[in-house]
């Protein structure tokens, strides 16, 4: 409670102060387990401002919105330190000027919610490197290890399972902040690289072509996993890949602004065990 | 004695390197098996992912991608990136139980001819083991769509 | 009196219309989503939930559906149609807002050209509508003036009796008398009363906003910008709702053959619209937000002179950043 009448104050100060345009953060949803994002422009608006452990959406693919941020003014946002990670990557992208962004960061362990220092993504990187270090819980859900101990066939069985429930309604990629792309692979037809359909042929290629691109650079938000209506564990594919690039390249996604992209660089002495 | 299965493959060949080296093996008259249907590209930096899925998509039992040895590039580090790149990709593909044996990597200059005719021979010689790649084809096959390959 | 239909006797219907030749599916709970589904025996049901997450819609008109397969010659084309699939079929304990939802898309499908798909699956299947004793924070039927015991769209409703013991039986159409003429021997007289079906307060006023909806002043109004602020811009509104009904037509194949068929399409896409131009003339989710509300309860009641929306709240229940129809029909009502 205290974290937000104080984040409110700040937001409203920042705002008169012309500080900032806007402020990205969450009102009560539908229901009262419920958040929504909220935009906040005015003092008023600042009152609906809601912060609690049931704030999770990560909010940073709003600032990529068209128009958003081309005035060149500060956009304020809250985020978790997933979300700060999402920051520094849209910025080593170039779809974003960090400085653009002024943070309110906040973290929660059970129902407790605490703010975090540093209103720049660059003061976050210490609290970033060790996150590192000390990789999330989910890195070690028990489903991600059972499906390892399986052999090719019971792993096709799994997912041919799980993805055979997809619509392709796409609220994976529109939840997603590292989804940015003007025009989807899946949405360009000359030539038609994806099936469009949903059938679980067509599914099974986006899924895949999903998770190769946010490859390195998946911040494990979950916005992807809580979005999907079909319940697809998406997480845990993501979360493979993350940990494909870090065991592989020593990669964690968003630690930096200036970091360069996994699959955009490489070192002459990666490893190639597997080339004939 | 049933029939031997012969196997589809799709090779992704850099035309620099090992499509020169598949050159070699024709030029220098050496046998190799019929069953890859070679597909040439300017740099493995162009092999994009999306190839290997189109590939299994219309049918291939196995995918080969092939290019020149790290430090050979034509483009000075188009290989490097698709390593990387096939690194991840493969750790995927492994994920959703496409497995990796299906999908083999190699470095061919144009030199290796004889390379090229050997690594074509073993892929076939283990694919084949492999037998069809059934689960996808069941899959291609439930879309009513034409597997053409 | 009234007949009554003991749940005991449930694993004795469905083998009676198994045999019947019918297939039977309800309500089932998966490990991961609820939906109706096929059903072997009175255990695989499931009528504990308020509303199965998937709408009944995708049993009429699936999400993927091959029409025509073609083969393009040197001097010819050759196509071959599918056919509808056919097979009489029963949905045992449909939701009412799902079963209003396909009479709410009948005249759509059957208007200029008469979609033998749909038609064919809604001729081979008798809806059995099961009144609504539960509802949820989201479930908002009663504010698109149906009933949790709305009889639109069911050849059957059955009302729940107390301690889950059965239903009794009110036949509605021909088509419901014959299907449960087969399983007459398992009803039984009673006067055991229904249990009252659930109360599902009205959440806005549809008059009002079906009136500021078609005032053309509010087209251009800021509201359309600021209540879809928030949205994404993906399908699962669209894609779970019981009467939305956008398709694509998508040839999969090659220069020489494929396969036409026929996808689910949402109107939240930006390509939904999008010309081969680059002209798009909803460019921007606002728009494409108005479009998904005015049809429903502006182009479509006029056209067909019913309100497209049959009050499942599946869009706003599912919605990734918790919008949908019953907050934005609230706002307008309050505006």
């Amino acid at each position: 409670m205290i974290t937000q009448e104080r984040y409110r104050t700040t937001v409203k100060e920042l705002l008169a102060n012309g500080s900032i345009k806007m402020a990205i953060g969450y009102k009560p949803g539908s229901t009262p387990d419920r958040r929504r994002p909220l935009f906040i422009r005015t003092s008023e608006e600042a009152e609906q401002l809601v912060l609690d452990s049931t704030c999770v959406q990560n909010l940073s693919g709003y600032l990529v919105s068209e128009g958003l941020l081309s005035d060149e003014k500060r956009v304020g946002i809250f985020l978790r330190p997933e979300g700060v990670r999402s920051i520094n990557i849209l910025a080593a992208e170039y779809q974003l000027n960090a400085d653009q962004i002024v943070i309110f960061g906040f973290d929660s362990t059970g129902r407790e919610v605490r703010p975090l220092d540093g209103r720049s993504a660059r003061e976050f990187s210490g609290l970033l490197n060790e996150l590192k270090e000390k990789p999330l819980q989910i890195y070690k859900e028990p489903l991600l290890e059972r499906i390892e101990k399986m052999n090719a066939k019971e792993r096709f069985d799994f997912w041919q399972e799980e993805f055979s429930r997809c619509i392709k309604c796409y609220a994976c990629r529109q939840a997603c902040p590292m989804c940015y792309c003007r025009r989807c692979i899946v949405d360009s037809n000359q030539p038609q690289w994806v099936n469009t359909s949903s059938h679980t042929l067509g599914n099974f290629e986006w899924n895949i072509v999903r998770a190769f691109h946010l490859s390195g650079r998946c911040v494990q938000c979950g916005n992807c996993d809580r979005a999907c209506p079909v319940n697809i564990p998406l997480r845990l594919i993501n979360q493979r890949m993350a940990n494909e690039v870090l065991d592989g390249f020593d990669h964690f996604a968003g630690l930096s602004a200036t970091q360069e992209p996994v699959l955009a660089s490489f070192k002459k002495d990666d490893t190639e065990t597997f080339i004939l | 004695m049933s029939e031997l299965f012969e196997p589809k493959i799709v090779a992704f060949v850099c035309t620099y390197c090992t499509y020169a080296g598949a050159d070699l093996a024709g030029t220098s008259r050496l046998k190799y098996a019929p069953n890859v249907r070679i597909v040439r590209l300017p740099c493995t930096g162009r092999i994009s992912p999306m190839f290997i899925l189109k590939a299994l998509q219309k049918g291939a039992d196995g995918v080969l991608v092939s290019g020149c040895h790290p430090g050979d590039c034509h483009f000075t580090h188009g290989n490097y990136h698709a390593r990387r790149r096939w690194m991840v990709f493969r750790a995927l593909l492994d994920f959703t139980g496409i497995s990796p044996e299906r999908v083999k990597f190699s470095w061919i200059s144009a030199a290796e001819g004889s390379k090229f005719a050997d690594l074509i021979n073993s892929v076939t010689e283990d694919i084949r083991n492999l037998g069809p790649f059934d689960q996808y084809q069941q899959l291609i096959k439930e879309t009513e769509s034409p597997a053409t390959l | 009196m009234t007949r009554i239909l003991f749940s005991d006797k449930l694993d004795n219907c469905v083998a009676k219309w198994r045999s019947a030749g019918l297939a039977v599916i309800g309500p089932v709970q998966e490990e991961a989503i609820s939906r109706y589904a096929a059903v072997e025996k009175g255990t695989d049901f499931d009528f504990g939930t308020v509303l199965p997450d998937r709408s009944l819609k995708e049993l009429f008109f699936p999400q993927t559906e091959p029409m025509l397969r073609y083969t393009i010659k040197k001097n010819e084309i050759d196509t071959a149609d599918f056919t509808p699939p056919q097979g009489k079929r029963i949905i045992f304990g449909a939701r009412a807002c799902d079963a209003s939802g396909l009479e709410i898309d009948d005249p759509l499908f059957g208007w200029d050209y008469k979609d033998e798909f749909w038609f064919q699956r809604r001729n081979e299947s008798v809806i059995v509508t099961i009144a609504c004793t539960k509802a949820d924070d989201f479930c908002m039927c009663t504010s698109l003036k149906l009933e949790p015991d709305s009889t639109k769209g069911a050849d059957v409703l059955l009302r729940p009796i107390d301690k889950n013991k059965g239903w009794l039986v009110e036949e509605l159409t021909d088509r419901g008398r014959e299907a449960f003429a087969l399983i007459s021997e398992y009803l039984q007289e009673s006067s055991e009363p229904a249990l009252p079906t659930v109360v599902v307060p009205e959440k806005f006023n549809l008059d009002a906003c079906v009136t500021w909806l078609k005032n053309p002043e509010n087209f251009e109004s800021k509201f359309w910008k600021e209540i879809s602020m928030r949205c994404i811009g993906c399908a699962s509104c669209t894609y779970l709702c019981p009467t939305c009904h956008c398709f694509d037509i998508q040839d999969e194949g090659d220069t020489y053959s494929g396969i036409r068929r026929k996808n689910w399409d949402s109107c939240s896409f930006a390509l939904f619209t999008m010309h081969t131009s680059g002209h798009n003339p909803r460019s921007t989710q606002s728009a494409r937000w108005r479009q998904r509300i005015m049809h429903k309860f502006n182009y479509f009641p006029g056209k067909f002179t019913v309100n497209s929306c049959s009050g499942c709240g599946r869009c706003s229940r599912q919605c990734p950043v918790d919008m949908g129809i019953t907050e934005t029909l609230q706002a307008i009502s309050n505006l």
